[in-house]
This record gives C-alpha cells, structure tokens and sequence, in this order.
C-alpha cells in the first residue's frame, strides 16, 4: 500500500524577504532580491552582488549557536510547522522526519576558523566549528527543534540537493517510512572563500552596478548566475494523515526523477535533463500532456540555458512551445542546495494564487532559447501539474512533479 | 620577455596541467580540438595569471581559442604592467 504525498505547509527565506507571503509578492510584482553584499566588507572582490538575506529579515540572535545555513532552515521550516500544525499530538514524534538537503554546508563556520589559522595565526577554532559545519546539521537542528525522531538525512548533490530532499522524502512517505516528513534545502555560501571560489569559475553575473538586473536567463546577453542565500522547507505528509488532521492540502509532490550525465563535472547534458523529466512524469503515472508549467533550472550561464531548452524539447516535443517555462532565479538568484526548494515552493504558491512566475530581465531572448518563458510580467494562470528542474555540477539531475490545489 | 619566450612558458604550462601527446599543439591549434576543455583551460588561465602576475578579464578569456590567443592575451596584459599577489583579483 503506498501513500500519495501531500504538502501541507511551506516555509521560505531568501532574498526576497522572509515568509512566503513576502517571496510570493515580490515573484507576482518580477521585483529582483539582487543586491550589493552587506553583510560583511566585500570591496576587494569582482562579484560584490548577490541574493543576500537582509538583516532585517531575521535577529541577530535568532538560533545565534548555529551556522547561517542551519538558521536559515530552522527558519523555513518553523514557517512550514506552523502551516501544517506540526508537532501535533496525534503524530507520534519517530513518525516524523527531515531531510534537508544542501551544498556547501556550514560555509561560515568553516571560513572564520580557517581565517583565525592562516589568517590571522591563532592556534584555535570555536570549539563548535565541526557540529556547526558538518553538512547535516540543518537536517539536525530541525529534527531536534521539533522532536522529529523518525528517518533523518541530508542529501548533498550541488544544485540539485533540495529538489533531491524533497523527491526522497516524498518516496520515503510513499512507501511507509515516515507519515510527515519536513524536507527542503538550505544555503548560506556568501563568504569570501566560497565567492572567490566561484569568481575563479568565471561563470558569475558580474554586474556590481545594476544588481537587479545581473541575473538574466535565456537571455541573449545573459552573463552568468548571481549567488544567493535562504532555506525553503516543506511539510510533507501522507494524505490519510493529512486528512486524519483535517490539515488543507496545499499540493501533492507526485513524481520524481533522477538522474547522472555521466559525462562531464560542470557541462550541463540535456540528455541526463531529459531523461529526469521524463522519469518524474513517468513516476506521476502521467503523460508529458499533463505538465501545464515548468519552473526552469535556468541559471542565466550559457551551457544552462541552451542545454535545458534542448532538454524540454526533446521531453515535450513540438508542445515544448505552449507550455509556460520560467527561472524565478532571474529574481532570487541561485541559492545553489537551497534553489530547488525554493523553486518548487515559490511555483506552487503562484500556481496556487493563480499566476505563473515570470522570468525579469528578458528583453532579447537567445535565439537558441526559443521557449515560452514568461518575460518580464507575471501571467494570469495556473496549471494542475508542473515540473521543477534542478541539475547540479557533478552532472546530478532531480526533477520533482507537483500537482497544485486544482490538480487534486 | 619576448613573444617567443612568454609563448614556451605558456606550452609547458599546458603540458604541465594536462597529459597531452609532445607537439600536440601548435600556435593555431584549437584548444578544445587538443582535448583541452573548458575546465582545464579555467585551470591553465589561472596558473598564467599566477605566473606572469596577470588578471585576464572574463571577456578576454572567452575569446581565446588557441595557443596563439592565450600569448596574445598575456603579452597585452603585460602590457598594461603587473599586478601584486594581493591585489590580482581586482578589476
């Protein structure tokens, strides 16, 4: 007997604001989250723009003992727990799980202490740097903060890390494993070591004049992809459960697909693409005619844009042109292990409140990104069943099915 | 230092960060047809610009194809004078 999974909260911070409520506004009005970087000196590097989190949008001392990755997630999914009415005396505690995927992990924590070593010649860390660094402490903290005390993990796949979470939580519910599941992806990567890093790869928006404008998708004149930051959690949870609660369902993740390019580490293929997309319709039990809207990878690099175009053209055929596609990461950048739940979660919002996220800064299409990507405006509309597209360096594609509210 | 001389530093260079056949590549020889890709030559750029004390722009660096480009790249960043360890990430 396997479960249908439901979505019965939703949790989001980015920089875009924190809650859903903001997120979604800002995807509705194609505002941009892109800014300078305030959070700490950022003068001497190339790139000074990114996705950030404002201060604003949470305390200072919020979670204060943990890294800002594991803040962020603990932020999402107190947002998401608070929807869904979890904890709730009628799910016993080790029925309820987290995964929480990520990239880079706890990239804060590990670049002050290696800054005290070489940096400033002190001989010791934060005796807190492995617990607060470790990749599974956002998946712990949240499993912690609300007596989750069933299957927990974190999944660690590049870009793709929470769109990972999120399709094996939701496999892990299928097939009895957990009846909740707090599943999504958190990312704090705006360091210097992580940012140079990135720089060295030449493959960022640098665009330190006009930061909203930096991150440009499918665009003839896209530069690269802008960093960010935030967490996204879902509450995913089996529908006799749901409905045992009498919680409102607020979609269902009801495919997933998986798959390795096996081919080269940082060139996306839009074979493995393809084959993911098709693998999650097919785990649906749908047909590619069911998918009314894709939330697009779309990370404004050159090899992104034009492979997953090819991608949706080989899945969907002569259709590929009807079907609305947009990369809300031309607004909150790409927040790497988080971007997947972000993604998902901010296109089933949309959906849900009847308008399809646009894709900003899309004067002049690249010819070779010849799709429908909603430019600029958000679009009245919905669909039943979207994709959200994620793949990874490392050649790792996930690809989650949702049905929305009017699907279900 | 002369064209000639930036040039055989640039050659071993190459050979150093990847395993190529000897005289694999000459001047004109497209890099992506020697079986160098996008990420080896991230990671030739970076040892030249360690070596000469350079920052090749973004820009510049998309348009070199050949052995031929990447001296000509050097030699104009020379050009402009060199930078210190510190401040090589700048633009």
């Amino acid at each position: 007997m396997t479960s249908r999974v439901a979505i019965t909260g939703i949790g989001i911070i980015s920089c875009l604001g924190r809650g859903k409520e903001a997120a979604v506004t800002a995807v509705r009005r194609g505002q941009s989250g892109v800014r300078l970087i305030a959070s700490f000196e950022a003068s001497d590097l190339q790139c000074r723009i990114a996705g950030e989190v404002l201060a604003t949008d949470f305390h200072e001392r919020e979670f204060k003992q943990h890294d800002r990755f594991t803040r962020f997630a603990l932020i999402a999914a107190a947002e998401a727990a608070g929807q869904a009415g979890v904890p709730d005396l009628a799910i016993p505690g080790h029925r309820i799980g987290t995964l929480i995927g990520t990239g880079l992990g706890g990239s804060e924590t590990l670049d002050a202490a290696y800054k005290r070593i070489y940096g400033a010649n002190q001989s010791r860390v934060p005796p807190l740097t492995i617990p607060n660094a470790m990749y599974n402490a956002a998946s712990s903290a949240v499993a912690t903060l609300f007596k989750a005390r069933g299957p927990s993990m974190t999944t660690v796949s590049a870009c793709s890390s929470s769109a990972h979470a999120i399709g094996q939580a939701a496999h892990w519910i299928r097939n009895g494993l957990a009846d909740v599941m707090f599943a999504g992806g958190a990312e704090a990567p705006l360091t210097l070591g992580v940012i140079r890093a990135w720089e060295s790869m030449r493959v960022l928006a640098i665009d330190n004049e006009k930061p909203e404008r930096a991150c440009r998708p499918f665009s003839a004149d896209r530069r690269g992809l802008v960093l960010a930051e935030g967490a996204a959690v879902l509450v995913l949870e089996s529908f006799e459960s749901a409905k045992a609660r009498s919680r409102k369902i607020l979609g269902e993740v009801c495919g997933f697909g998986l798959t390795s390019d096996a081919g080269h580490i940082t060139d996306p293929s839009p074979d493995g693409a393809a084959r993911a997309m098709e693998m999650a319709i097919a785990d649906a039990g749908l047909t590619p005619e069911a998918i009314g809207y894709i939330n697009a990878h779309g990370t404004a690099t050159k090899a992104n844009d034009i492979a997953e175009t090819e991608a949706i053209k080989r899945v969907f055929g002569e259709r590929a042109s009807a079907i609305p596609i947009s990369s809300t990461k031309s607004m909150h950048g790409h927040a790497m292990g988080a971007s997947g739940a972000i993604e998902m979660a901010l296109s089933l919002e949309a959906l849900n409140r009847g308008f399809i996220p646009p894709t900003i800064n899309l004067d002049e299409p690249d010819p070779r990104c010849d799709l429908d990507y909603v430019p600029n405006e958000a679009r009245a509309g919905t669909a039943e069943v979207f994709l959200s597209n994620s793949f990874g360096f490392g050649g790792m594609n996930a690809v989650i099915a949702v049905r929305t509210r009017s699907g279900i | 230092m002369t064209r000639d001389e930036i040039e055989k530093k640039v050659v071993a260079i190459i050979h150093g960060q990847k395993t190529l056949p000897p005289d694999s590549i000459s001047r004109s020889t497209l890099l992506a047809e020697a079986g160098i890709d996008s990420l080896d030559a991230l990671s030739i750029l970076f040892e030249l610009e360690e070596t000469f004390a350079i920052s090749i722009p973004d820009d510049r660096a998309k348009e070199i194809k050949t052995l031929d480009d990447m001296v000509s790249a050097i030699e104009e960043q020379l050009a402009t004078g060199t930078l210190d360890v510190k401040t090589q990430g700048r633009v």
